[in-house]
């Protein structure tokens, strides 16, 4: 696939003051390039740093070294380019989905009747066309996660950023969700990065595969899920049963062991 | 019967206890507490003129409302207690908002208002006397005093509490500072800025009858002084009464407030 790439992470290193004089090198000089419209998944054991890269790309956290390029020039702080999904619950408790869907609309000066239309637009996308008046309360876990991305599309991001957004959900919502933003990307084009810890999650939505080590963070491989053929199968029963799919997840898991084992 | 009510206890070991449980065993205190109130007035154990029978009591209370115009002292003490609360929320609630948001302001402020806090209200009485003689503001000053600085600490304690996400999530929609703090923050801990006035205006309820009590002519505490001279202690214990009823009828008030406002935080389900 040749594509130009969106975001640049470059040469990008973390350490956090833990105060007394104690320092904590999170991310160690980090670079790759996540591609116009494709889904980025970042993976690696817990410890690697992944959810302070997605931080960095977000601009909640200021890299110590190195920069992150967004669009041609390097990002200052939180913006509405970057939209962030949390792992936690984000949803405005106050106000309705559809309010909630149209805060950040609202806030950036959209106009009533564009702000409506594209609310009603994205919340159809992910299923909750029946919940646009319910409040967040009265929803289940699967059913807020999908309010905060259909809040973050309706934004219009050029990156959709999202930190193990599913980590909190039972399997089989999960699931659902995955085959979700499957199904999003390709109506949306919108260009992806997803922090997760579950390989599955990861071989299912990758393009591209940013596999980290731990303690600290450091690239370890770049992997691309070539078995899939440069396509996106949204039923992941499909995808499981192709060929290559459990040499992909063995290799992985390998991986992981591996960096598992590093750090004790 | 239900089936499970065959070997029920009734002190079941942290088991919650059913609607009609709980209603018969509230009646119940009351009914014991009473009964012996009763009983000790009527077989002469105390001095009727030290504890009068409930039903004397009761009586005057009435009396008093019905031929001897205290409603109009009620209504005194409510506005006092009203007026100087809406004084004290109008400064806590956006300092307490502002100092939970912006560590910066907390800096300037937090030293200020918890030194402040360990001061006894009471203590300023006789300053506040001085300073604004016996009219109606040494006793709006003092209500002031002894709820503001309790009410921002509590607001800034539960503007902090807002979850980190919720602000982050508002910056990477584009949300610059001061949207945050008004669409997001503010928003987010108005539920508990409401349950923190709520606790706070009992607190009122007591400094105003200390204020009342210690220096005024007018409402519900100085009726009550005023029964002591006379030892009239059906009236003061019908002061107290009333007190209590008001405070209880504030604090529904402001559960149906709470109610209203956040139809959100209730559970459909």
């Amino acid at each position: 696939m040749d594509r130009d790439s969106i975001l640049e992470i470059r040469n990008v290193s973390k350490t956090f003051d833990l105060g007394g004089g104690r320092e904590l090198l999170a991310v160690q000089d980090i670079t790759f390039n996540v591609e116009r419209n494709s889904i980025c998944v970042l993976l690696g054991p817990s410890g690697c740093g992944k959810s302070t890269v997605l931080r960095m790309m977000a601009g909640l956290e200021t890299p110590s070294a190195g920069e992150v390029v967004i669009g041609g020039h390097a990002v200052d702080g939180p913006g509405r380019d970057r939209g962030m999904v949390f792992q936690a619950y984000t949803s405005f408790d106050w106000l309705s989905v559809r309010r909630n869907v149209e805060f950040g609309m609202k806030i950036n000066g959209v106009p009533a009747g564009e702000r409506r239309e594209r609310a009603a637009h994205f919340i159809n996308l992910v299923g909750l066309g029946k919940f646009a008046d319910a409040y967040p309360s009265q929803l289940s876990g699967g059913m807020r996660q999908r309010v905060a991305i259909a809040r973050t599309l309706a934004n219009d991001p050029e990156v959709l950023l999202m930190d193990e957004p599913f980590g909190a959900l039972d399997a089989e919502t999960r699931w659902l969700m995955q085959e979700l933003m499957i199904d999003v990307a390709e109506k949306t084009s919108t260009t992806m990065v997803i922090v997760t810890h579950d390989l599955e999650e990861a071989i299912f939505l990758a393009d591209k595969i940013i596999f980290l080590s731990s303690h600290p963070g450091r690239l370890k491989e770049e992997i691309i899920p070539a078995f899939k053929g440069g396509r996106r199968i949204a039923d992941k029963e499909r995808v499981v049963k192709l060929d290559g799919y459990g040499e992909l997840e063995a290799r992985l898991m390998r991986l992981m062991r591996e960096e598992g084992r590093h750090a004790e | 019967m239900s089936p499970d009510s065959r070997s029920k206890r009734f002190f079941q070991l942290r088991h919650p206890v059913g609607r009609r449980q709980r209603f018969l065993s509230a009646i119940g205190i009351w009914v014991v507490f009473f009964a012996i109130w009763v009983f000790a007035t009527s077989t002469g154990m105390v001095n009727e003129l030290l504890v009068p029978a409930p039903q004397k009591v009761f009586a005057t209370t009435y009396q008093l409302f019905i031929e001897r115009g205290f409603t109009g002292d009620v209504l005194i003490s409510i506005g006092r207690v009203l007026g100087a609360f809406a004084m004290a929320c109008a400064v806590a609630v956006p300092l307490g908002v502002l100092m939970g948001s912006f560590p910066a302001v907390e800096a300037i402020f937090a030293p200020f208002v918890s030194a402040w806090r360990y001061l006894p209200a009471p203590s300023f009485i006789p300053i506040l006397l001085m300073w604004f003689g016996t009219g109606e503001a040494p006793k709006l000053a003092l209500l002031f005093i002894g709820v503001i600085f309790f009410l921002i600490t509590l607001i800034m304690d539960h503007t902090k509490n807002v979850r980190e996400e919720l602000v982050e999530t508002a910056l990477t929609l584009g949300a610059g500072r001061s949207t945050v703090v008004m669409k997001v923050v503010f928003p987010a801990v108005l539920p508990d800025i409401v349950v923190a006035m709520r606790q706070m205006l009992a607190m009122a309820w007591t400094y105003l009858v200390i204020a009342e009590i210690v220096a005024s002519t007018t409402g519900i505490g100085a009726m009550m002084m005023r029964a002591r001279r006379f030892l009239k202690t059906d009236e003061i214990l019908s002061g107290i009464i009333v007190i209590g009823a008001l405070g209880l009828l504030f604090d529904l008030a402001f559960a149906a407030l709470h109610r209203w406002m956040f139809p959100y935080l209730r559970k459909k389900r």
